[in-house]
This record gives structure tokens, C-alpha cells and sequence, in this order.
């Protein structure tokens, strides 16, 4: 198994603020495997997806990643988790914004030992012309295809994307998502995509459904269709 | 109903409590300096102002070279003056090697201020400027051994002629160190011999003039007058006398120059505050915008940021004012108590320190603040919540090569983002640089002049003679002297030698008619070999003119180097009119009595002597002042970066950059501006700081010339990049400190 969860519980707050956000998360995925976990806001999804990258602790229950355990792991060997294995892609882009399109994908290239080439990228993610231009003067299509760019050009195991769909719309999200389907196609990463649009879950190998951080529904797509063909 | 927007204000100050804390500091210990300084130059330049009156301080003083007959002295007085006499004998304290100027006491002219204990009752008794006394450690009842008379010390005072103890008025700096003066009964005075007797008379004029130039023209009428009726062997009007003059002159000069440093650091200040002011509002952005479009007024908003620079503002003008009036003043007047032998003072309200210390920067922080919020809160709401506070419309970014490793153009782009920063950090750093140079380098430059002038003197002893005696000295060689002045510029006095053929001790080809000069002359008044100077006489108004043959190097003297033949023929001088020796041994065949002058190592270096003891722990307390001024620019500009770029750094470490790699991003861009500004600062602060010198030593007599060891700029440099080393352990720590949960929480 690549991707071992295995009793993962969360919480936060103190005493009777005490809020338990995942309540025994137990789940595997297969290498390359598109997995879409679904939820409403609060269900605990984003926690999980956060666990999973390495930026947040479990209270208990671990991870295990290609058979290394993520608990085990000090601060700088994170560091070299996430540097090593993860593409990250948000909702909000976070592209460092005085840094021009082409250097926020290099940014993540020189992570990896053994980047894909940066113009190539440019050139699939339709950013090429672009290149030169900061953050802040593309749409929020293009800024998330830089993210996307610039989580991919590492070439990384695993591909953690928190809601990218949520700040745009309709055709771009579509767009989006068709990238990252490509993406995972051609280079095989495993994709762990949030989000609460019941309607991508179409586009997943897997699809896990959350709720009061429990998972209530956990199954193999066998329906799977384009994120072209996606409709909401 | 009260803005519930002011219960912000307490929680913004606990979350940036270090921000505010090293604002705090900042303006306080600038506003207190200056206050002090302000306060105590206008409490002591009162008692100085108001000494002339009180203590009837002459328009003057002039020796005769004998005592004057009462038909000479009332042939003066028709002159619509006063003459007093004001003679003085000088005799050499044995308990520290020095000199003393013993007076007798003095009734009409020039009067004591009793500073300490008593005026002398009977002849045993002395009483000795306070200054000298401190110098050399003398108490009330220790007892003084004057010329070979034994005299108990009874008091301290201040001669209100001697404000400032210059032994001579062509000495470039006085010295309360091996100089003094006193006070002696009528009858302890009358006890020393008539033969080293100095005929000093000092006069007031009947209608006081109205300002310099007309003290100037009424004492060149009185100088005509008093050289038909007697051989003077020394003139000196009060306007430009330095024993009377300098404490004054120097306590304004310190005024203008607080006033000059408050304005630099206010405005450095600032554009802290309007960088920090620009900061807040980005990082606030998604909150005004939400209170904006809730129904917030700009003006509100405007009061609401505004409201925390101006209460640390307000609140460090009150607490630098108080230190100000406080401990502070007490360090400026005992500054000034430690050089000047000033009399005693009241402390006075300085109003225009309030405004100065107070008002303006009261002002300069509201002005700033209100432009900087009032622009931004032009921005429609909206951009506030999508953080887009461009207000220019969106530039291209510029590019960079691309075969430049992605990590030195980050760092390019992180040092172009933040130039307004980097600029302040520059202007910053040659800011206390000028401090810390003056700080690190006045002891060698006082070092540096004392070892010049002593390697470089004509001869081990140098003797004025009363009258053209001959000695068997084998070492003695005669030269001839006059004493002219600087026609342009200053009234500055010119040491003019006659040296007579194949010198012993000055070698110079003196064939020519034309003349050498000190290359202290030379550097001081900017004159090139070949050039003409111009000289008069120090008593009449005979002009003299001179080709420069050559610059002579004599770097203590701002003198002129002629052939005894030359010099006898210009002045009308008489060949066995001779003016004394340069010996390389002490002439012992000459009876003192007949020596006017005897210029040893020690009286050359009596400037350096002085400048070292007045500026005693200057140079620590300069240096503390600079160090402490960088670290704290750089600390708040530096916070400022970081927090600025806090979601960039916390995507990094989300993307798996290490602290080091992220360290490298952010720290080692200051770092860069940091040395590289520190290091090539530095001659433009050097020049800076020559220029200012020259400017400053311009009014004084005599050369001192601009130096600074190697030593001390690569010392400024260490100290620089120690000091940065804290700040950007500081930075690193902060930087580890940023959570990864800042990019998850972004809302754009």
C-alpha cells in the first residue's frame, strides 16, 4: 500500500471548547490512485488533507508513506517529507508575489532532484506566454495553473489539492481539473484532492466521503469520466 | 456609543509590543538627548549672556611692555574708555608640573564667581579655577606650591574672562589641564617679583558696541591710538578673544547641531512609521475592507491606525522630555562644566526645545500617517478584501536572466520588493556610521595629530627672547619671528621665520624671494605652491605679499618659512635683531627673566592634551550611541521584511524549503544591503565627516588634520557586522517562527 491512515484522530480547543475534527480516520490508497475526499465544511476534510502533508499533527494514529510513518518523523525530516514527495496545490494559489510566473514554478523545481523540465510545463499549464508577468496580473485561472505548475514541476509522489476549485468558476474549475487529471495521468502521482462539489467526485479512482470527521463512505469509482464531461 | 474599534488598541499593542517597545525607545532617547542638550545649552548660554553684565567682562585687554604712566592712561581713557589693570604674573606649580596665571583680586573688571568654598583672606590663601582644579585633582585645603611660595587652596572659582582657559590666543585649543588661573589677595600677589610681571590692562568702552563689526572698528581705532602711546606686546578685543568667546560659540554650535541630528533621526523615524503604517494596513487589509464595507468612515478608520503612533509618539516626547529636564540635561551640563570654566547657572524652561522635541515630531508623525492612510483608504473596499492595495496600476515585473540560480533571483526580487526598506536601512546605517565614526575615530585622530606635531617639530626646544641675547650653546641657532595675520577668512595669526642660512633644523632651500609655508597652512587655507598669500600686521594695517615657493611640512603651525635676509628686509628688521633659538638642548646661559617664550613638546601638544581630556569617554558613549541607533533601524526594518513576506515564507516551508534555505531567502538579502552598505558607506561618511571637520575647526586657530587609520574602518566594520549578527539571529528565529498555517489561511 502506498499511502497507509491508519486511527487518526484530531482535535482542537481546550475543555469544554474542545472540538474533535477527526475521530478515527482509517483509509489506504494505491500509488497513482485519484482519490477525492468529499464533505461539507467542518467534516474534518482539510485536517485529514494537512495530516497528510505533513503541516499538522495528529493527537493519535499515523500515516505511513511508501512504508516510512510521517509520527516518526522529526521537523527537518517533514521538511524533507514534504520536499521530497508532496505537490501541494490550495485554494488560494499562495504564489510568492514578487516573483514572476516562471520563477514561482521554478521555485518548486529546484526542490527536486529530478525536476521536469520548467518551459515544458509552461507550455502544457498554457502559461508560457506569460511567463514574465508577477502573480497579481493574471486571472485566477491562470494564477492556480502556476500553483499547479509549480506543485507538478517537482515531479512528486503525491499531489495534495485543497479545494482549487473553489475560488473560480465554472469553465476555469473545469479547466482545473482537467490539468490535474492529465497530470496524474502522465506522470502517475497519487492525487488527493478536497473539496465539497459533490460532482467532482465523478472524475476520482476513489472517492471518500466525510462527515463530523468520520469516514461515512469510502469506494472505488467505477463510473469514472472526464473532468470535461463534469457537470454541476 | 464608543467606537468599539478602541478595544483593538490594547491587544495591537500586546501583539506588536516589541515593534512598539523599540519605537519607544528610539524616540525617547532622541528626544531625550536632544532636550538635555537643549535645555542645558540654553540654561548655561543665559548664565553665560548674562555674566557680561554681571561679572562687567572687558571689551578687551592689551599688555604693554611696561607699566603705563597715569598721562598715557588718561590719553586712553579720552578714547571714551575705561582702562583697568589687569596684571598677572605666571609661575609654575610644582605639585603637577603646570602653569598657574596668578591675578590679584579683582573689584571692577572681569569679576570671580566663587564656585566652591571661599575668595583668599590673607596671602597664604589662593583660590584656583575650578576646571583646572578638577583636571588635576585638587581639593579645597590642599596646599598648592607656586613658584617657590606654598599657598592653601580656599575655593574654586570661574574667572569670568577665562570661561574657556586658553593660555595664548593663538593656541588652536585651550588647555585647563597644564594651565590655570588665580586668585591671590592684593598681598599675596605683591609678594611675587615685578620681573616676570605681564602688564595686562583690560578695558570697557563707555557705549558698548552694537555687534562684532562695530567692536571691530572701534577697537582697530582704540589699536592706533594705544600703539602711538606705548609698545604693546599684546592686543586681544574681547570679539575675538577664545578664552572669552569659545564656551559661548561652542554651546550654540552644539545647539544647531542637536537640532540637525533630531531631524535627521525624526525623519528617519518617520519613514519607520510610514513603512510600519504601510505594513499594518496590508496586513490588516481584509479587516478594514470588512469594517469598510460594514459602514465604517475613512475618517474613523484613518483615526483608528492612526491612534497608536501617535500615542507612542506623544508618549515618548513626555518621557524624553522628562529625562530630558532630568538626567540627561545633567550629563550635557556636566559636559560642559568638565571643558568650560562657566559660572553658575539656573535651569530654564527652554520653549523652543519643547516645540523642537516635542511639537514637530508630534506633527511629522501625524502628517506622515495621515497621508499614508488617507491615500490608501482611497481603495474601494473590495480591493482591501481581495489585499489588492496597488494603487498604480500593475507593473510588468523586469526581468532577470535566467541563468542566474533561482534562488540569487529570488533574493534579487525580495531586495526590489522591498526597497523603500532597504533605502532606510542605507540611510540608516551612514547615519550611525557618521556617529560611530566619530566615536571610533576621534582618539586616533587626536593621537594621530599629538604624533605628528612631536615627529615633527623644528627643535627639542624653541625659545622667544625679550631682548637679542647670545648663548654658547653649540645647538642654538638664531632665527627671526614676526606674528602676522590671515587677511582673508579669519583673523587667524601666522607664525612668520626668519631662518638663517644652511639651517640646522629647518631644511629648505630659502634662496629665492619667495617664501615656504606650513603645510598646515597650506591644507587649511587650500593654498598650492606658486600661489600669492597675503598677510598683514597683527597691530597696523601694512599688507604683505608673498609668492609660495614650496609647502614646508610643519603640520602644528599655520606658519611662514623665509630667508633671515628676506625677513629683516620686509620688516625693516635689524640683523642682530634676532628673536631667539632653535636648540636641540636646553639653553641654560640665558636668564629666564630674559626668555619670553620657551616652546617645548609639551606645549605643542597641549591640543591634543586637551581635545582627549574633553572628549573623555566621548568616544565610547558616541560608539554606544551609533551601534544602538543600527541595530535598532535595522531590527525594525528587517521584523518588517519578514512580516511582510510571512505567507510567502510559510509556503515555502509548506513547499519543503529548509529554515536554512528560507534563512538564505530573507535574512541574506538584508544581510547583503546590510555589509555591502556598511562597507561602501564608508568613504562617503569619511568625506562627510572631513568636510564637517573643516567646517567646524574653520573659527579655530591652527590645523588639524583629517585622519583616520585604516584600523578604525575595518573596527566600524566589525562592530557593524557583530551587531547585524544579533539582529539576524533575531530574524532567524522569527523566520522559524512563522507557521505553516499562515498560507493555509490565506484569503486573497
Amino acid at each position: 500500500m502506498f499511502i497507509e491512515i491508519s486511527g487518526i484522530k484530531k482535535g482542537f480547543g481546550e475543555g469544554e471548547s474542545r472540538v474533535e475534527v477527526l475521530k478515527g480516520i482509517d483509509l489506504e490508497l494505491q500509488k497513482g490512485e485519484f482519490c477525492v475526499l468529499l464533505g461539507p465544511s467542518g467534516s474534518g476534510k482539510s485536517t485529514l488533507l494537512n495530516i497528510i502533508g505533513g503541516i499538522d499533527n495528529p493527537d493519535s494514529g499515523f500515516i505511513t508513506v511508501n512504508g516510512e510513518k510521517t509520527a516518526d518523523m522529526n521537523e527537518k525530516n517533514l521538511t524533507i517529507y514534504r520536499r521530497k514527495h508532496l505537490g501541494y496545490i490550495f485554494q488560494m494559489y499562495n504564489l510568492i508575489p514578487n516573483l514572476n510566473i516562471k520563477e514561482n514554478v521554478e521555485v518548486g523545481a529546484y526542490l527536486s532532484d529530478n525536476p521536469l523540465d520548467v518551459d515544458e510545463i509552461l507550455n502544457i499549464l498554457g502559461l508560457y506566454e506569460h511567463r514574465h508577468k508577477l502573480p497579481n496580473q493574471l486571472s485566477g485561472g491562470q494564477q492556480q495553473r502556476t500553483a499547479i505548475g509549480r506543485a507538478v514541476v517537482k515531479n512528486p509522489d503525491i499531489l495534495l489539492c485543497d479545494e482549487p476549485t473553489g475560488a473560480l468558476d465554472y469553465n476555469t474549475s473545469k479547466e482545473i481539473l482537467k490539468l490535474i487529471e492529465d497530470i496524474n495521468k502522465k506522470y502517475g502521482n497519487t492525487v488527493i484532492m478536497v473539496t465539497h462539489n459533490d460532482a467532482i467526485k465523478d472524475m476520482a479512482d476513489r472517492v471518500v466521503k466525510l462527515r463530523d470527521g468520520m469516514i461515512r463512505k469510502n469506494y472505488v469509482n467505477e463510473n469514472k469520466i472526464s473532468a470535461m464531461d463534469l457537470d454541476w | 456609543m464608543k467606537n468599539p474599534l478602541t478595544k483593538r488598541l490594547p491587544k495591537e499593542l500586546k501583539s506588536e509590543l516589541g515593534k512598539y517597545i523599540v519605537l519607544f525607545v528610539f524616540i525617547t532617547g532622541m528626544i531625550a538627548l536632544v532636550s538635555g542638550y537643549l535645555v542645558a545649552g540654553k540654561s548655561m548660554m543665559n548664565a553665560y549672556n548674562e555674566s557680561f553684565d554681571k561679572y562687567n567682562i572687558e571689551d578687551g585687554n592689551f599688555e604693554s611692555f611696561q607699566q603705563l604712566n597715569s598721562e598715557v592712561l588718561k590719553t586712553l581713557e579720552e578714547e571714551q574708555v575705561e582702562i583697568y589693570e589687569n596684571f598677572y604674573i605666571e609661575e609654575n606649580v610644582k605639585n603637577n608640573d603646570s602653569t598657574l596665571r596668578l591675578f590679584s583680586e579683582r573689584k571692577e573688571v572681569n569679576k570671580v564667581c566663587i564656585m566652591d568654598g571661599n575668595l583668599p583672606e590673607n596671602p597664604q590663601q589662593i583660590a584656583i579655577d575650578r576646571v583646572y582644579a578638577k583636571n588635576n585633582e585638587i581639593s579645597v585645603g590642599d596646599t598648592l606650591t607656586v613658584g617657590e611660595k606654598d599657598f592653601e587652596v580656599t575655593g574654586f572659582v570661574a574667572l569670568s574672562d577665562y570661561s574657556t582657559l586658553y593660555q595664548n590666543p593663538s593656541d588652536m585649543m585651550f588647555d585647563a589641564i597644564k594651565f590655570g588661573v588665580a586668585v591671590l589677595t592684593d598681598e599675596g600677589f605683591d609678594s611675587f617679583t615685578d620681573s616676570n610681571m605681564h602688564y595686562s590692562y583690560s578695558w570697557t568702552y563707555n557705549t558698548p558696541p552694537a555687534d562684532d563689526i562695530e567692536a571691530k572698528t572701534m577697537s582697530e581705532d582704540f589699536l592706533e591710538v594705544l600703539s602711538q602711546n606705548t609698545m604693546l606686546t599684546n592686543y586681544l578685543p574681547a570679539y575675538t578673544n577664545q578664552a572669552i568667546q569659545m564656551a559661548g560659540n561652542d554651546m550654540d554650535g552644539d545647539t544647531q547641531m542637536m537640532a540637525v541630528l533630531l531631524y535627521m533621526m525624526m525623519a528617519i523615524i518617520a519613514f519607520i512609521f510610514a513603512i510600519t503604517t504601510s505594513n499594518t494596513i496590508m496586513k490588516e487589509s481584509a479587516v478594514i475592507g470588512t469594517l469598510r464595507a460594514s459602514g465604517y468612515t475613512k475618517a474613523e478608520l484613518i483615526r483608528h491606525y492612526m491612534t497608536m503612533p501617535m500615542i507612542i509618539t506623544l508618549l515618548s516626547a513626555v518621557a524624553g522630555n522628562i529625562l530630558g529636564y532630568t538626567a540627561l540635561k545633567e550629563f550635557a551640563i556636566n559636559m560642559y562644566y568638565n571643558s568650560f570654566s562657566l559660572t553658575t547657572y539656573k535651569t530654564l524652561w527652554n520653549g523652543e526645545a519643547f516645540v523642537m522635541t516635542s511639537v514637530v515630531p508630534l506633527i511629522m508623525m501625524f502628517i506622515i500617517n495621515f497621508l499614508i492612510l488617507a491615500k490608501k483608504m482611497k481603495l474601494s473596499p473590495l480591493k482591501f478584501i481581495r489585499r489588492d492595495l496597488s494603487t498604480r496600476k500593475k507593473k510588468k515585473a523586469f526581468k532577470l536572466n535566467t541563468k542566474i540560480n533561482i534562488l540569487t533571483r529570488f533574493r534579487l526580487r525580495v531586495i526590489f520588493q522591498n526597497i523603500p526598506n532597504y533605502i532606510t536601512i542605507i540611510v540608516g546605517i551612514v547615519f550611525a556610521n557618521l556617529i560611530l565614526l566619530f566615536g571610533c575615530g576621534l582618539e586616533p585622530l587626536i593621537d594621530h595629530y599629538s604624533k605628528e606635531i612631536t615627529s615633527n617639530m623644528i627643535s627639542d626646544y624653541q625659545y622667544i627672547l625679550k631682548a637679542p641675547l647670545e648663548t654658547e650653546n653649540p645647538d642654538a641657532e638664531k632665527f627671526y619671528a614676526n606674528s602676522l595675520k590671515v587677511t582673508e577668512k579669519s583673523e587667524e595669526g601666522v607664525n612668520v621665520y626668519g631662518i638663517v642660512p644652511d639651517s640646522r633644523y629647518i631644511d629648505l632651500d630659502l634662496t629665492s624671494e619667495g617664501i615656504y609655508i606650513s603645510n598646515a597652512y597650506a591644507e587649511k587655507y587650500g593654498i598650492n605652491e606658486g600661489d600669492t598669500v597675503k598677510l598683514r600686521g597683527s597691530y597696523d594695517e601694512t599688507e604683505y605679499s608673498f609668492e609660495v615657493d614650496g609647502i614646508y611640512y610643519y603640520p602644528s603651525t599655520i606658519a611662514v618659512f623665509m630667508s633671515d635676509s628676506i625677513f629683516c628686509e620686509t620688516f625693516d628688521i635689524d640683523a642682530e635683531n634676532f628673536a631667539g633659538y632653535f636648540s636641540s638642548t636646553e639653553i641654560t646661559d640665558i636668564e629666564k627673566m630674559y626668555i619670553a617664550t620657551e616652546i617645548t613638546e609639551e606645549d605643542l601638544t597641549k591640543t591634543s592634551r586637551q581635545m582627549k581630556n574633553s572628549f573623555d569617554g566621548m568616544g565610547g558613549l558616541l560608539s554606544a550611541f551609533g551601534i544602538i541607533i543600527f541595530m535598532l533601524i535595522i531590527y525594525m526594518l528587517s521584523k518588517i521584511i519578514i512580516e511582510k513576506n510571512a505567507q510567502s515564507v510559510s509556503m515555502t516551508k509548506i513547499l519543503g524549503y529548509s529554515d536554512r534555505e528560507i534563512n538564505s531567502l530573507y535574512i541574506t538579502t538584508t544581510s547583503i544591503v546590510v555589509i555591502a552598505s556598511l562597507i561602501l558607506t564608508m568613504p562617503l561618511v569619511s568625506i562627510f565627516i572631513d568636510k564637517v571637520m573643516d567646517i567646524a575647526l574653520s573659527g579655530y586657530s591652527g590645523y588639524l588634520p583629517f585622519y583616520v587609520p585604516f584600523s578604525v574602518y575595518v573596527k566600524m566594520v566589525a562592530l557593524g557586522v557583530v551587531s547585524y549578527a544579533v539582529i539576524a539571529f533575531m530574524q532567524m528565529r522569527r523566520i522559524k517562527k512563522v507557521p505553516l498555517d499562515i498560507a493555509l489561511k490565506n484569503v486573497e
